[in-house]
């Protein structure tokens, strides 16, 4: 399992590399052929990219998952993180939500210090101090009310970026949605980070088993969806294409994440 | 008197954008116009159909609709005949401004806060704007580009890093492959 990390590691290394090369002559090209004709017609295709530059090995995979997931949230998640949302007030609510992102301090921590964003490090350090004790086991936020001190969110998949990995392609996760081969590995380096999610017993991590890892990850799941009802339907009306929509907003917000 | 107030700002907002947007005047005409925008959509006695034109009456003088298309095309833009062009500009130019307005809908208690100007090329300038919601404010990205005529006008607008035109601009390209260009404007 370790190899095969490091196989994908190394094959990710070496095509944000030779994109690069790839790319560079290219430009040059476009910046002579703009010099010799300084207003024309094709002014803006250097900003904007074409589908034919994507690597999508996955599209057909990725286009039912896409479906899948979307009936998924229509007819499960949103039907009942409303009810839900009916049901628990928005204090309520609030608390559960403070209390998971409470918990989700060393996963922001260390991927804040692995970009080398020691100051934000340290405020994530001082909120969870904060609000573990003040803010009781971290119901609530004062850090944020009373001391100023904002949540900065890093994981993995941004370190990896921060550190030059390319995105590698596109793959959609049952369940979570757009994700890529970068972001994936991400994913499950901050799971071995992640509090709430154990499939064995450890001292620091709250369950000790799947099924209890799953009940814990579902409740954040419907209550973090609570307070974003309504938004997913509004973006979808956008799209003309489920798949290639939901795909290319995913990777340009990483793409902004990365370079924030 | 209200009424009166807002009926004048807004008269004096369109009046304002009749004019070309001078660069020196970016930051003033976009204030103008978001602000009255936010009123016009604040107003709760107004029915959708005169909120939807008076909004879209303002975003006229500062949107290159015709620019977005061409773009959001890409290189199939140059495949098409001048009524093709003219049909799939009319009914994107109207997807875009509904989708504007929607979002627009969904965050009409908000404040806008109008950043910093920054000059990228000598016909090219992005406006950066904060949406400041309760809980969570937006980075929105204006982007602007000077025509034949010397105005500048947006031909693309970013939300939290996501390029709207860039978006759609990947979707026709993939749709286009498959389907026709008629089947394409009935899409939108």
């Amino acid at each position: 399992m370790k190899i095969l990390f490091l196989c994908v590691f190394t094959i990710l290394l070496f095509t944000a590399c030779s994109n690069k090369k790839e790319i560079h002559p290219n430009k040059d090209v476009i910046e002579l052929h703009k010099n010799n004709t300084s207003e024309s017609e094709d002014d803006f295709d250097d900003e904007f990219s074409n589908e034919e530059e994507d690597l999508d090995p996955l599209k057909y995979y990725n286009q039912a998952m896409t479906q899948f997931n979307d009936v998924l949230y229509t007819y499960a998640l949103s039907p009942v993180a409303s009810t839900y949302a009916d049901v628990i007030h928005k204090d309520v609510r609030g608390i559960v939500s403070n209390f998971f992102s409470n918990l989700m301090f060393p996963i922001r921590f260390v991927n804040n210090v692995l970009q080398f964003k020691f100051q934000e490090a340290g405020e994530e350090t001082g909120r969870f101090l904060i609000n573990s004790t003040i803010g009781f086991l971290g119901f609530f936020d004062p850090a944020s009310e009373g001391f100023n001190l904002k949540e900065h969110k890093e994981d993995f998949g941004q370190t990896l970026g921060y550190w030059g990995v390319g995105s590698g392609f596109h793959i959609v996760l049952p369940i979570f949605g757009p994700s890529n081969v970068r972001d994936l590995i991400g994913f499950s380096v901050d799971g071995m980070l992640d509090p709430t999610f154990s499939t064995e017993k450890k001292s620091w991590k709250i369950p000790d088993n799947l099924e209890k890892s799953i009940g814990l990850k579902t409740l954040e799941t419907v209550n973090s969806t609570s307070f974003k009802l309504g938004q997913y339907e509004n973006l979808k009306k956008d799209a003309i294409d489920l798949y290639p929509f939901l795909k290319e907003i995913y990777e340009q917000k990483r793409n902004h994440e990365i370079k924030e | 008197m209200k009424v009166l107030l807002k009926t004048i700002f807004i008269l004096l907002a369109v009046s304002l954008s009749l004019h070309a947007i001078e660069e020196n005047k970016i930051k003033e005409v976009m204030k103008n116009q978001i602000d009255s925008i936010l009123v016009i959509m604040q107003n709760k006695e107004l029915d959708k159909k005169t909120t939807a034109s008076k909004v879209f009456n303002l975003l006229d003088s500062i949107f290159d609709y015709k620019t977005m298309s061409k773009i959001s095309l890409g290189k199939n833009w140059k495949k098409l005949s001048s009524q093709q062009k003219e049909a799939f500009a009319k009914s994107f130019e109207k997807k875009l401004k509904f989708s504007y307005m929607d979002k627009l809908d969904l965050y009409t208690d908000e404040k806008v806060l109008i950043k910093e100007l920054f000059k990228k090329k000598k016909n090219r300038i992005q406006l950066y704007t904060d949406l400041l919601g309760k809980d969570a404010s937006f980075e929105i990205i204006y982007k602007f580009h000077k025509n034949k005529n010397n105005d500048w006008l947006i031909y693309d607008v970013k939300i939290i890093g996501v390029s709207i035109i860039q978006t759609y601009r990947k979707q026709f390209s993939a749709y286009l492959k498959d389907n026709t260009l008629e089947a394409l404007i009935n899409s939108l």
